[in-house]
């Protein structure tokens, strides 16, 4: 059906998107005159925050040690699952074999004791259903996931569950499936954004596994079924799963049925252990990919924060929100409304089970590479060394309140924070008191927290872009180590 | 990542339509005295709305020497109006928990919101106060110009085959309307005058022009009070003509190879054109596009990715629904060292065989269940019923056909499928553009 071709995303231009950077004006940067934002504040806006009850998922646990979570919703005759397998992600992969983890969950629908490849694919279509799996880099858990209608749940969910406990890893199937992965390989290499993800996870992980994020040529090229095998037969584990299920159901007449479902899944003695966590750098270094021909340098910088059961999560939220998180945050304001360096200027943070990073970033044009950074350089130290307004704050915690309602159009979003309050052990209510948490939420915190993480001094900052115009630039930040876009490291500059 | 939210939120909505009896989207449809239409969908499962306001101008509307006009002006939306500042749109929407985009495309630009229900005036006020009294400055426009000449380095001139899409649409299209791109060149948008702002305004801005399109929770009776009380003195203005969106019949085939430094390999581009949207032969040919290529049991998918092992990814869609002529497209991604010959013949093999013979009872249940699925997942999101609604009434005065686009769909039989692939799937009407590294890699 129409606007399926996934390509049109190129063809519709639009008012906001992610991207990153910032500079002082210069003679030939005509864009830079201030154009300040105005707040005019007439607009009708009722003072209330919407208070919305998410739903509450309905716990079980099997007897194999899978923990169950259902909420039902019978608004549509949808059904969405997703079983979330911990101590099997890529952090766990063996040193030398990045892919193992994610190329295993791909095998998944390549085969199994009864289906062929074709097969699945064919029988899934029939009952249109979408059944997939997949491992990230830097996550610690497989994801199998299945949606369709609640008519046919039942044949659905018996295929998603043949994926998950009879793959076979066939080997002509693998080699298909690593060949087309090698090519995948050498272009994402033509994408800034890949090339910038890979630059600053090695920047700030260091050791840490959570560095890669992508597996090698060779390392798919030494890949076996029987390693596979091995991979699925002792990281995948039911002790370990957590299944959450979101629609059209009955709690009370689905229990039984997965009981008996997973019956063939026996419990292990495995248990997640993480690997040591990766600390923030003391001092700043400084990262260029060359991309000769580029327009546009893509520029990151952060550093080591936080883990998810962090009791500063909230208030590191509300921080990142105020200086990145949006159109009305700092940097989009200053970079893109102001400056006109850049379609969009933007903050985060990555918060797991171990701490990741904060993080700023933008896509500039080249020629105001210089004056980008140093506005991120001054948007970043400010957070610390200021006093961040009154307003300012109520206004990032209104955001982030007001927009739980938006969460309840879609049921798959109160299931992402049931598995997510189960994954990191919240209590039941933890949801339920957020918006009084984060509405809590003082300046002083804040600019505590922008104090001790968001140091210029210290972050780790990554360009992508022509090395031939912006070397010197980045060179002002300290010395520069400088790649290819191939991955590796260019003579010892 | 907002963005990309957004646009999967529209594709997947105009992937869906529901079928008779299925649940579907029940509307009222007003029209104020200033000839603003007005749609309202209630829906009261979640304490969420969505607005849209989809103005009946895009880049087709768009003359020469001035290519990327109609997206430099949805920028100019945000820039402020008599009661709302310079860039408060974004702000003031995030900062009540709501999400804000606009977007243009060949044929029309939107502007919607999704809120929480106790914010409906917001809304309807910032919506109403930019099509009365939008601020056109110099300053603006000069800011604005940036912004879009940035919008255009990050997500064409900067990705890999970003350039591709202008070459194929210069190339396939012979009337300037449908030739040049949304985003313009950059020429022409340094050209573009304050006068021509204001102009552009004034023609295409009028409530007359526009239909303003709300889903959720609310009542509607209080929501047309809200609505007049807004938008009803906002002076008509005489509706713009239609632009001459025709296209000649194409006799032979076009053909080109273009080299790209930021590639790493090659790609084929292969489109075909097409009758406008919402005919029988554009339903025949949607449907076609999904027995090529949607999912892992897809012809295309199980030849040449699978088999033959030619290329890692295919897709064949239509180029969005148009009211004049369109495109049936396909692209292709090459494996390595595969000869771009042979991956064509490869297609047109497959190709050749949906006018050979009709296709499969299987392919058939498999449209009709991804069609039941999709009608039912339209209803998830405010938003997507919103701008789709929107188009269909702009497009084709047709709002209800968001339940009736899966019954048309499903409605085409396997002989105007074979027809339609015999009529418009052929040598001498397709146009094929090669993607290529601009030079060997060394770092390979």
């Amino acid at each position: 059906m129409p606007g399926r071709l996934h390509l049109l995303a190129l063809l519709i231009f639009t008012i906001a998107a992610p991207a990153l950077s910032q500079k002082a004006p210069t003679a030939d940067d005509k864009s830079t005159d201030r154009s300040e934002i105005v707040r005019k504040n007439l607009a009708p806006v009722s003072k209330d925050v919407l208070k919305v009850k998410l739903p509450r998922a309905t716990e079980a646990a099997l007897s194999n040690g899978m923990t169950v979570l259902i909420i039902e919703d019978h608004r549509l005759p949808l059904v969405s699952m997703q079983l979330n397998i911990s101590a099997s992600g890529p952090i766990f992969e063996p040193a030398g074999t990045p892919g193992l983890a994610s190329l295993t969950a791909a095998m998944l629908r390549e085969g199994t004791k009864t289906r062929t490849s074709a097969q699945i694919a064919e029988e899934t279509a029939q009952l249109g259903a979408t059944v997939g799996a997949s491992s990230s880099f830097g996550s610690s858990s497989t994801v199998i996931s299945a949606s369709g209608l609640s008519d046919n749940l039942d044949k659905w969910l018996a295929l998603a569950n043949d994926i998950l406990l009879n793959p076979t890893f066939p080997a002509d199937e693998m080699n298909r499936l690593k060949a087309r992965m090698k090519v995948g390989l050498t272009q994402q290499r033509s994408s800034p954004g890949f090339l910038l993800g890979e630059r600053f996870s090695r920047a700030v992980y260091g050791d840490h596994p959570a560095a890669t994020i992508s597996a090698t040529p060779a390392s798919i090229d030494a890949m076996t079924p029987e390693m596979l095998r091995k991979w699925h037969d002792d990281k995948y584990t039911p002790q370990n799963a957590i299944l959450g299920i979101a629609g059209d159901v009955k709690a009370a007449d689905l229990v039984p049925k997965l009981e008996k479902w997973f019956a063939g899944w026996k419990k292990t003695d495995l248990k997640e252990v993480l690997p040591p966590n990766p600390k923030a750098l003391p001092a700043r270094k400084v990262y260029l990919v060359d991309r000769p021909g580029s327009v546009q340098t893509s520029l990151m910088m952060g550093n080591i924060s936080i883990d998810r059961r962090d009791p500063e999560y909230l208030p590191f939220t509300v921080m990142t929100h105020v200086l990145g998180g949006g159109a009305a945050a700092r940097l989009f304001v200053n970079l893109r409304e102001e400056k006109g360096y850049t379609y969009g200027a933007y903050s985060s943070f990555t918060s797991l089970k171990y701490p990741g990073p904060w993080r700023a970033y933008a896509d500039v044009r080249t020629e105001v590479t210089d004056g980008a950074m140093a506005e991120f350089v001054k948007e970043i130290e400010r957070m610390g060394s200021q006093r961040i307004p009154e307003t300012e704050v109520e206004e990032a915690k209104r955001s982030l309140v007001a927009s739980f309602a938006l969460g309840l159009e879609d049921t798959s979003t109160a299931l992402n924070y049931a598995i997510i309050s189960k994954i990191y052990g919240y209590p039941p209510d933890y949801w339920d008191n957020y918006p009084t948490r984060i509405m809590a939420i003082a300046s002083e915190d804040l600019q505590r927290l922008a104090k001790k993480y968001l140091s210029v001094d210290s972050m780790q900052i990554v360009a992508v872009g022509d090395a031939a115009k912006i070397k010197s630039v980045m060179e002002k930040y300290g010395p520069v180590e400088v790649y290819k876009a191939d991955g590796t490291r260019v003579g010892n500059n | 990542m907002k963005k990309q939210k957004l646009l999967i939120a529209v594709s997947i909505a105009l992937a869906l339509a529901p079928m008779a009896g299925a649940q579907s989207v029940n509307f009222k449809e007003y029209k104020l005295k200033n000839g603003l239409r007005v749609i309202l969908a209630e829906d009261h499962s979640a304490p969420t709305y969505s607005i849209a306001v989809t103005y009946n101008a895009g880049s087709r509307d768009e003359r020469k020497g001035r290519t990327g006009f109609a997206h430099l002006f949805e920028h100019m939306m945000f820039q402020g109006s008599e009661n709302v500042g310079k860039g408060e749109h974004l702000i003031i929407v995030e900062n009540n928990g709501g999400n804000v985009n606009g977007n243009t495309t060949s044929e029309r630009t939107q502007y919607f919101e999704t809120l929480p229900a106790n914010q409906i005036d917001l809304g309807l006020f910032i919506e109403a106060d930019r099509m009365r009294s939008l601020a056109i400055t110099q300053a603006n426009l000069d800011n604005q110009r940036a912004t879009v000449q940035e919008e255009r380095r990050e997500r064409v001139d900067n990705q890999p085959y970003g350039r591709t899409f202008e070459e194929i649409y210069n190339l396939a299209f012979d009337n300037f309307a449908n030739q040049h791109s949304t985003i313009g060149s950059m020429e022409d948008l340094s050209a573009a005058s304050v006068k021509d702002v204001s102009d552009f305004f004034r023609t295409y801005y009028a409530p007359n022009n526009a239909v303003l399109t709300i889903v959720g929770d609310f009542n509607s009776a209080e929501m047309l009070r809200k609505i007049e009380k807004y938008f009803v003195d906002i002076p008509p203005q005489t509706p713009p003509p239609a632009p001459n969106v025709d296209e000649p019949k194409q006799t032979a085939e076009k053909r080109k190879t273009i080299e790209d430094p930021l590639v790493q390999l090659p790609r084929l581009d292969i489109v075909f054109k097409i009758p406008p949207g919402n005919t029988p032969d554009s339903y025949a040919l949607d449907y076609l596009s999904d027995v090529l290529t949607r999912g892992q049991s897809s012809r295309l998918y199980l030849k040449m990715v699978k088999e033959k092992e030619l290329v890692t990814g295919v897709s064949c869609g239509l180029d969005g629904l148009r009211r004049g002529p369109g495109l049936f497209w396909c692209s292709l991604n090459l494996r390595p060292g595969k000869d771009p010959a042979e991956v064509e013949k490869a297609l047109y093999e497959e190709l050749d065989k949906l006018k050979s013979d009709p296709i499969t009872d299987a392919e058939v249940e498999k449209e009709k269940m991804a069609v039941r699925r999709a009608q039912a997942e339209q209803l998830q999101s405010t938003l997507g019923r919103a701008t789709t609604v929107g188009e269909f009434a702009v497009f084709y005065n047709d709002p209800a056909l968001i339940n009736t686009y899966g019954t048309k769909l499903l409605a085409t039989t396997k002989a105007q499928m074979q027809q339609a692939a015999k009529t418009y799937l052929i040598p001498t009407n397709r146009t094929v553009v090669l993607t290529v590294p601009k030079r060997a890699q060394e770092d390979k």
